[in-house]
């Protein structure tokens, strides 16, 4: 819905579709009749956010309840974002063009660091008073969720509760107590004590953190009868967990403009970069009698043709092969493409191929992730430059003329020896190319090579290393270039001040709140996006804190160092992440969850993959 | 196999989409309907449809049209409105099928109702001003394209023209050349009135009808 007063605006700015809603699939209710309103806040623009299977499946599973009418909410174009303050329009929901501090709930999905100021913007831009504290009713209760959520601490004087983990059932517990609350008339603080009762929400307002002379984290504790430690939630039956039947189908363009299916939550590799990798586990599989039904009702609710099997590694589900032939006894038939992303190197076979190319011809990319088998031995990719070679191969043969190759550097312990392994790679794969007998005839072969900047991130096994410094990262970067001899190779590479940042935000603690505040005073928005970050203005506003940017990024820290995310749990145990670190050091891999168990402590959930071989035997 | 001309409205939300938004809006629709529409052959099948006049984005239409192939004969027009509108969002409503008399290339005017309205000055002063502007001889404006700038008389493709005066805004209603060649953009006409006034004007922009160059009904 628009206002009249929107719509005088629209045609002033670019894609005015991203700010109308009114798409096929949307939710309208009755606002009078319904308890709760939840704004469900996607800090970036609308394309990037309307591509998030996250948002789509808790929009769906919220509007599912009769008694909440959940609204989406993205970050207006700097376009946009003028227009409105010029015009004193406040930020307003999609779905009934209401302004956003009119809602029960604001919620926010985190995705990645940088859309931290787009998060505290939009609550500007609402007119809420982005501190926790300044908000004092029983309303306007600002929550956040996702993958970031796991080191809230650089946001923790913003957010009221975050929820740690999946949000499935975590999310609606915490609405429906709003709910009793507010009839009985509690007040917010007795609503968010309540809260932290709930296993998987953390209130960070409950705790307190002292700090050592070096800056260190000294003690963490907990007040109003918060627990010590916050547990993630987690779905423990994949098959009967609310998944869509629908999702809001765009009028403009998206990033990801398909139906997406998950097959599968987690990952049995435990690459040791990798956040995802460790925050998700166990894997927990779907059937593929669920998968083959939901992606066909998917299908027939929006039109589209074509579906994506979502996963963090498409081609380690277990019956992968029986799931695409199911899907192809009718996705052909109603003209349906099935794509697979996510695919490793090691499981991309003849057979996969085959049915993979059915109806349309994707592009291929593959992530070996680094250039020499020591590097890949240390991040515990566990792939060997054969098995790229034989999958290039294959890929080959079959028609393929273009490869993506994600690879990643600054990783610990590399050498520039490492770094010039990653073009040897690309070079290896252009001649294998020419020694197809099948390739597509009179076509040159494009390998593209990708490199970003390794980010540590908490609950991996790197979570203690330094990050290079940007001038590090320059000189692997430049020295890739250099090594480059061949036109059939395209370089291209990370933003390294980008990665900087994200690492200072990954790492950070409660200190960074200040410094987020001021980031917003000062209008800081869309740091994802080269239109807007700066990182000269960013550490200007470190200085002006009195805040080292390195302290967070560039510095080793101890195993014995308490770390700002210490107080909260997602399953994995510190020893083995400590265990998983210097194995990383001796260049020594681990074996993934089928092949043998290593006791990270996620089979304390009792589901999933540490149970599969014990459900065959019975 | 039979050709069909489908008659839709452009409206609500739906305005603030382009023409390509509309094509992927329009095959999305045509493919969940399930109708028995004709598809290209190529690597990526998908519904053939063409449009016989574009409309731009921000204008509302409510005489818009498509052509698709039908090959299948068992279908009856209703049944055709009723499946793609469950398809397709609120915005945009099939409300007739016919099969197309003229061709594409045939159309040569495109009618128009322009509101306009002002925040600086009044509804009757908006409309005497706009009788002004379009009374002038020559009504000059430089076009910007990717060849550069050059300049147009407008006043060659307005055919006719009638003003209403309303309460708070102002309705042109207007007849322009429009098609392949000649084609006038009203957004040009409300950009030259806006120099002329030297204020910033809001126009709400409707298009009515298409026409031959007899002034015939497009059908």
């Amino acid at each position: 819905m628009v206002s009249k007063e929107v719509e005088k605006l629209l045609l002033k700015v670019q894609k005015p579709g991203r700010y109308v809603g009114g798409e096929l699939n949307e939710v309208i209710k009755d606002k009078n009749s319904v308890d709760v309103r939840f704004a469900f806040c996607f800090p970036d623009t609308y394309e990037v956010g309307m591509s998030h299977l996250g948002m789509k499946i808790l929009y769906s599973q919220f509007n599912n309840e009769d008694y909440i009418w959940c609204e989406r909410v993205f970050a207006p174009w700097i376009d946009m974002e003028k227009e409105m303050i010029e015009n004193n329009i406040p930020l307003y929901a999609l779905e009934s063009g209401d302004p956003v501090s009119e809602f029960d709930f604001i919620g926010f999905t985190l995705q990645y660091e940088l859309s931290y100021t787009n998060m505290l913007n939009m609550l500007k831009l609402s007119g809420v008073p982005i501190k926790s504290c300044d908000r004092h009713d029983l309303k306007q209760i600002v929550v956040a969720g996702g993958p970031c959520a796991c080191n809230p601490e650089p946001i923790a004087e913003f957010v009221d509760l975050f929820f740690i983990g999946e949000g499935e059932e975590v999310d609606l517990e915490v609405i429906d107590l709003f709910r009793k609350c507010r009839k009985e008339g509690k007040s917010k603080t007795e609503f968010l004590q309540l809260c932290s009762q709930i296993e998987g929400v953390y209130v960070p307002s409950f705790y307190e953190v002292s700090y050592n002379e070096d800056d260190t984290i000294k003690s963490f504790t907990p007040k109003n009868n918060a627990p010590s430690v916050v547990h993630k939630r987690l779905i423990k039956d994949m098959n009967s967990s609310f998944y869509p039947d629908n999702f809001v189908v765009p009028l403009i363009e998206i990033v990801h403009d398909r139906a997406v299916q998950e097959i599968f939550r987690g990952c049995i590799r435990g690459c040791r970069f990798c956040q995802a990798g460790f925050i998700y586990r166990p894997v927990r599989e779907k059937s593929p009698e669920t998968i083959n039904a939901q992606c066909k009702a998917l299908c027939e609710n929006t039109g589209y043709d074509e579906v994506s099997l979502s996963s963090l590694s498409s081609s380690d589900y277990s019956q992968i092969v029986l799931l695409l032939e199911k899907l192809n006894e009718w996705s052909k038939d109603e003209k349906v493409s099935i794509s697979l992303p996510s695919l490793r190197v090691d499981g991309f076979t003849d057979e996969i191929m085959d049915k993979i190319k059915t109806v349309r011809k994707s592009g291929l990319t593959f992530a070996p992730e680094a250039g020499s088998q020591r590097m890949r031995d240390v991040i515990n990719k566990n792939v060997l430059e054969k098995e790229l070679l034989a999958t290039c191969e294959t890929a080959f043969n079959g028609g393929w003329t273009t490869v993506k190759l994600y690879f990643m550097i600054g990783l610990p312990t590399e050498t520039m020896e490492d770094v010039e392994a990653i073009v040897k790679l690309g070079q290896a794969v252009v001649d294998t190319y020419y020694k197809c007998p099948n390739r597509t005839k009179g076509r040159s072969v494009k390998v593209t090579v990708s490199a970003s900047s390794f980010v540590p991130k908490p609950f991996t096994p790197f979570q203690w290393e330094p990050q290079d410094t940007i001038e590090q990262l320059h000189e692997k970067q430049s020295h890739i270039k250099e090594c480059i001899t061949t036109k059939k190779i395209q370089f291209n590479y990370h933003d390294a001040d980008t990665s900087f940042l994200e690492a200072v935000f990954a790492r950070g603690d409660r200190k960074l709140c200040k410094v987020m505040e001021l980031a917003c005073e000062r209008g800081f928005h869309f740091d994802g996006w080269n239109d807007c970050f700066s990182l000269e203005k960013w550490l200007e506003l470190f200085d002006e804190c009195g805040i080292d940017p390195a302290f967070y990024a560039n510095r080793r820290r101890s195993f014995d160092e308490i770390l700002p995310w210490d107080h909260i749990d997602y399953g994995v145990n510190k020893s083995y992440l400590i265990n998983e670190c210097k194995r990383a050091y001796e260049n020594t891999t681990t074996p993934h969850c089928r092949l043998k168990c290593n006791n990270c402590g996620a089979a304390k959930y009792g589901e999933g993959v540490c149970f599969e071989k014990r459900k065959n035997m019975v | 196999m039979k050709n069909a001309r489908i008659w839709f409205k452009k409206d609500l939300e739906c305005r603030y989409i382009s023409h390509l938004d509309l094509n992927r809006c329009m095959l999305r629709a045509l493919h969940k309907s399930k109708l028995p529409v004709w598809h290209t052959e190529g690597f990526n099948p998908h519904p053939f449809a063409t449009f016989p006049l574009p409309l731009s984005l921000g204008f509302r239409g409510i005489n818009e049209c498509m052509d698709v192939k039908l090959e299948a004969d068992n279908y009856s027009f209703e049944e055709i409105i009723s499946k793609l509108n469950a398809c397709l969002p609120k915005g945009i409503q099939v409300f007739d099928v016919t099969e197309p008399s003229m061709k594409a290339g045939k159309i040569a005017f495109a009618k128009f109702s322009i509101k306009l309205s002002c925040d600086k000055i009044n509804s009757s002063t908006i409309a005497e001003k706009l009788s002004e502007f379009l009374s002038l001889e020559k009504i000059e404006f430089e076009k910007k394209s990717k060849k550069g700038i050059k300049t147009v008389d407008i006043n060659q493709g307005i055919k006719t023209f009638q003003i209403e005066e309303k309460f708070d805004f102002v309705t042109l209603n207007v007849v322009l050349s429009a098609g392949s060649s000649d084609n006038v953009n009203p957004n040009l006409i409300v950009s030259a009135f806006e120099n002329y006034l030297q204020l910033p004007v809001y126009a709400d922009i409707t298009r009515i009808d298409l026409y031959n160059s007899d002034m015939e009904l497009f059908r």
